[in-house]
């Protein structure tokens, strides 16, 4: 019976295909020569595109939240006269 | 390329801070909204851009140190006193919190029948629910040393395990707390008992979330081979506020749990 465990234990250890034992290796050498490159961009943008989607819209949200938020303001200062 | 002659992290230009305060002024209008004007969008776009500057500023921080090489040992010393710092403004936070307990508890007033717990609150069994919460924190606590013990040493399987197991013991006390707070016999609402301990262990329900977050972010940098054995102070930084928690736990239990029942 311990034999066939053993046995077990060897199979599941070797069941990982190449495609997903390229995600356990280490690619931290990959990414520091991407952030390392002289390209004069900010470590915000040094990543890609996803880097200036994700900040243009945060921007948007918060320019565009801090204008309305200002709008609100000058309503709630100028109270309806009731009659 | 001009090289800089000292060992501290000149950061580039960033959007976050700016933004990030928007977003606390988006929230705070936001809740204003909700409350006043019965209208939700503002908070959610405030929550929302909070957790987009979050998320932005704290990948770029494992870009400048995991990928750009930016914390020296001296700019790692600036971000151990922070984070010691922080905990201790934490600490002072729930201070105010057990303040309140006590002043509410110790000299209990006519109108909750001058006695502790107030007359017609069942305050829950500290010996069932509330002690298997204490020995899962405790327990974890243990876990989250293993981790420690095993990046330092070089065992990347073990250290895997050992924070896995910790992350899991901490969501495992908030579904418990979470099932106490649907299943207790007293609300909120009930006088002073019910505002004292749904805000005590409220806020520390939430610092449970927030450091569970915080390790599960540790444990994908540990799978993607960020941690060095002597340089890992993101998880270090983690491990401190889950003590802080636990022991934020020890004394809320001792107190509001067991004393106050």
């Amino acid at each position: 019976m311990w034999r066939s465990l053993l046995s077990l234990r060897q199979i599941s250890q070797r069941t990982i295909s190449t495609a997903s034992r390229r995600q356990l290796e280490n690619r931290v050498p990959e990414k520091q020569k991407l952030f390392q490159e002289d390209n004069g961009l900010p470590v915000y943008l040094k990543g890609g595109a996803m880097d200036g989607l994700l900040y243009r819209v945060t921007m948007g949200l918060t320019v565009f939240g801090t204008g309305y938020v200002l709008y609100e303001l000058m309503v709630a200062s100028m109270p309806k006269k009731q009659k | 390329m001009a090289h800089q002659a000292h060992s501290y992290h000149m950061v580039d230009p960033s959007p976050w801070p700016i933004f990030g305060a928007a977003a606390a002024l988006l929230t705070t209008s936001g809740l204003i909204m909700w409350f006043h004007y019965n209208s939700s969008a503002l908070l959610a776009t405030g929550l929302l851009s909070m957790l987009l500057v979050m998320l932005q500023w704290w990948r770029d921080i494992v870009r400048e140190s995991t990928f750009q090489g930016h914390h020296t040992p001296t700019v790692q010393k600036g971000l151990r006193y922070g984070m010691i710092l922080f905990i201790t403004s934490e600490a002072f936070f729930f201070l105010g919190f057990f303040w309140a307990f006590f002043h509410s508890s110790l000299v209990p007033t006519p109108e909750l029948g001058g006695q502790w717990p107030p007359t017609g609150i069942k305050p829950l069994n500290p010996m069932e629910v509330p002690l298997l919460n204490t020995a899962i924190l405790l327990a974890s606590g243990v876990t989250v040393t293993w981790a420690h013990h095993s990046i330092t040493e070089g065992n990347r399987k073990h250290a895997i395990h050992a924070l896995t197991l910790t992350i899991l013991l901490g969501f495992y006390f908030t579904a418990l707390q979470a099932m106490e707070y649907y299943e207790a016999p007293f609300s909120i609402a009930d006088s002073v008992y019910g505002s004292t301990f749904f805000v005590a262990t409220g806020f520390h329900g939430l610092h449970v979330i927030i450091g569970s977050t915080f390790l599960t972010v540790c444990l994908l940098r540990l799978i993607k081979f960020h941690f060095t054995s002597n340089h890992h102070f993101g998880f270090e930084a983690a491990a401190w506020y889950w003590h802080f928690v636990d022991v934020i736990w020890l004394f809320l239990y001792m107190t509001i749990y067991w004393w106050g029942s």
